[in-house]
């Protein structure tokens, strides 16, 4: 083990409600999230949620098998691998879990809908923060 | 929709090196309540959570460029957490364009950020890569 705590992978469920507020809390009104018109248009052909909401649940999960609040010096690189529409389940789960000969620990972890990997990320925590 | 919350700025009018007015945040209990459990519920808690910070870089982009572009996609991000902050608290946020290329015929825009607190200290700080909507490469006809 590798966190404080085990990981338990936490679910969002995307609807347009989830889109909009995040949109208000972000200040972000892409019309590619909140404009079906304009993002049918797109080369989505559809709304999309924002990127970050869909890191949403990756965060979560990572600060609960961190013992709720990260640890000073935690590196999260992230990639958006593909959209998340409205009505979709953003699934956070870790894929691999290791610590380095330096004590740092790396994480390999995704969001996924359904066998979709939409976004992936390698965590890095600092040594001595995450025995 | 707010007004302003999009702008036209093309890739070639946005140049290397541009920094963005610093942006002021009171992140009160209520704004982080809201990022600190699923969306749609509200979770208290006394320390900034993880996900304030992509918040702040969104919020800070639009406002250093006077709006988002419409069609902007993000493609990559870092974070760094530096240090855990008790709640209220007042943030700013600086922006930076650091990189701009264009791969396989996708004008790219890395920005950088920077988020103190009140004292000045570094709390946190991390990237966003964007494709931009419009630049040379979309120009040329692709």
């Amino acid at each position: 083990m590798t966190t404080p705590h085990p990981w338990v992978a936490v679910e969002q469920t995307v609807r347009q409600a989830e889109i909009d507020r995040y949109a208000a809390l972000s200040e972000d009104f892409n019309p590619l999230h909140v404009d079906p018109q304009a993002a049918a248009a797109s080369e989505f052909g559809g709304i999309v949620a924002h990127g970050p909401l869909a890191l949403h649940p990756l965060l979560l999960a990572l600060e609960r098998a961190c013992g709720g609040t990260l640890p000073s010096g935690t590196e999260v690189e992230i990639t958006y691998r593909g959209p998340t529409r409205p009505d979709d389940v953003v699934r956070a789960e870790l894929d691999a879990a290791w610590d380095e000969p330096d004590g740092t620990t790396v994480l390999e972890v995704s969001c996924r809908v359904e066998e979709q990997t939409v976004v992936s990320a390698r965590v890095v925590v600092p040594a001595g923060a995450a025995t | 929709m707010i007004d302003g919350a999009l702008t036209n700025l093309a890739y070639d009018d946005l140049p290397l090196g541009t920094v963005g007015a610093p942006l002021s945040v009171k992140v009160d209990s209520d704004l982080a309540a809201q990022l600190a459990g699923p969306l749609g519920t509200r979770r208290p808690v006394e320390r900034l959570p993880a996900g304030v910070l992509p918040v702040l870089f969104l919020r800070a982009v639009r406002s250093s460029l006077g709006g988002i572009p419409a069609g902007a996609i993000l493609a990559k991000q870092t974070l760094r957490y530096v240090r855990a902050v008790p709640l209220p608290t007042v943030v700013t946020v600086t922006t930076e364009v650091e990189e701009k290329v264009v791969r396989r015929g996708r004008p790219f825009v890395r920005f950088r950020f920077a988020v103190r607190g009140p004292d000045g200290d570094l709390i946190g700080s991390g990237s966003k890569t964007m494709v931009w909507p419009s630049g040379p490469a979309i120009e040329e006809g692709r």
